[in-house]
């Protein structure tokens, strides 16, 4: 086991974070209600104790970071109500970009460069929308009539649309529209920068996320859509 | 057909903290529009596990801790005996289709809530 100098370690380095991390009363409820609890031996408590001592190399290095899934049952129990998600976000955005594990850098780049994080061109985009169209008519004719309005200006409903569902999982594209044909429903899907996901999110980038999110309210007045439809 | 129900952290829990409101009534009355009969899960509400699939845990790479993260989940649809499983997420629905076999619930079928409307539609 490693060493550690307590006298070595910079206490004040997350002074300024605000998660209230200091608060915290090594009561033991995050870990003991966290669900990665264990792997690798991460457990929140320990993170939380990590960082009140600025052990900024370990934490981020860590895999523990990446494990959290920041669904906040651990907060949800904290007496102190530290909020454990957004330290462990922080902690994320600390990683060097070129360490973000599997393929959420590559995503984020792609999303980043051309509006979507498959870096699918706008034709094929509107290819697979209106193949999928034509196949739901094909198949319950008492939807036969279903178009699939892109780029329709003044609609009651603007949709994003999540990368997978024009990549491997087209059928479940179909659900929404068939609702919106039987509701007579005025909605539109933009042409460019529909993607739903934000990777921003994931990799602790504001700055991207901001961007993405962005691109959606250019669409929104762009397109003089009233609501957004944003499932992801 | 028993179905049961999950809120996902962003819906629910995070919404809640966050922004003061969490979704977790709204399901719950399109779900007593569409069927007969539903259960919940316990814990439920604000209360939940996560799925394991939050957080961008579908796309780290990080599989084995992505399907044991996902166990207190699976046990709780299991106490149910539920057959299909409600959820209104892309990654809640894509982490449980891809860990249910390891849980012995290969038969569940994972539906999203739009789906399920979509279902109930007559025209
Ligand atoms: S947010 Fe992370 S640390 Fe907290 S309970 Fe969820 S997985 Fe565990
Ligand atoms: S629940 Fe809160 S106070 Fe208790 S150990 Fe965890 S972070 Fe500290």
């Amino acid at each position: 086991m490693e060493i550690i100098e307590m006298d070595q370690l910079n206490h004040g380095r997350f002074e300024t974070w605000p998660f209230s991390h200091n608060h915290c009363l090594s009561c033991g409820l995050c870990s003991s209600s966290c669900p990665a609890s264990g792997m690798d031996e991460f457990d929140p408590r320990k993170l939380v104790r990590m960082v009140g001592l600025g052990m900024a190399e370990q934490v981020v290095e860590s895999r523990w970071p990446w494990i959290c899934t920041m669904c906040a049952k651990c907060g949800h129990v904290c007496p102190m109500e530290i909020d454990i998600p957004g330290m462990v976000r922080r902690i994320r955005g600390l990683r060097d970009r070129e360490k973000i594990p599997g393929i959420l850098r590559k995503g984020l780049e792609a999303a980043l460069k051309t509006g979507n994080n498959l870096s699918l061109p706008k034709a094929d985009f509107i290819f697979i929308l209106e193949d999928v169209a034509a196949e739901i008519a094909d198949e319950q004719p008492e939807f036969e009539g279903l178009t699939v309005p892109v780029d329709k200006e003044g609609a009651t409903i603007l949709t994003t649309i999540h990368n997978k569902l024009v990549n491997t999982h087209t059928n479940d594209l179909k659900h929404w529209w068939k609702i919106f044909h039987a509701a007579q429903e005025d909605w539109t899907v933009p042409s460019d920068n529909w993607e739903g996901t934000n990777w921003g999110l994931f990799t602790g980038d504001d700055d991207a996320m901001r961007t993405l999110t962005g691109r959606i309210v250019e669409n929104m007045e762009k397109l003089k859509a009233k609501t957004l439809l944003w499932p992801e | 057909m028993t179905a049961t129900y999950h809120d996902p952290c962003n819906y629910g829990r995070k919404a809640e903290k966050q922004f003061g409101h969490g979704f977790f009534d709204e399901p719950r009355w399109i779900l007593d529009q569409c069927m007969e009969h539903w259960v919940d899960l316990h814990p439920t509400k604000g209360d939940q596990f996560c799925c394991g699939g939050g957080g961008g845990a579908m796309t780290t790479g990080y599989h084995a801790e992505r399907i044991r993260y996902g166990r207190q989940k699976m046990a709780q649809i299991r106490a149910t005996r539920a057959e299909m499983l409600v959820v209104p997420c892309h990654s809640c629905h894509g982490q449980m289709n891809s860990i249910k076999a390891e849980y012995d619930l290969a038969g569940l079928k994972v539906k999203y809530l739009w789906e399920l409307v979509a279902d109930c539609l007559i025209l």
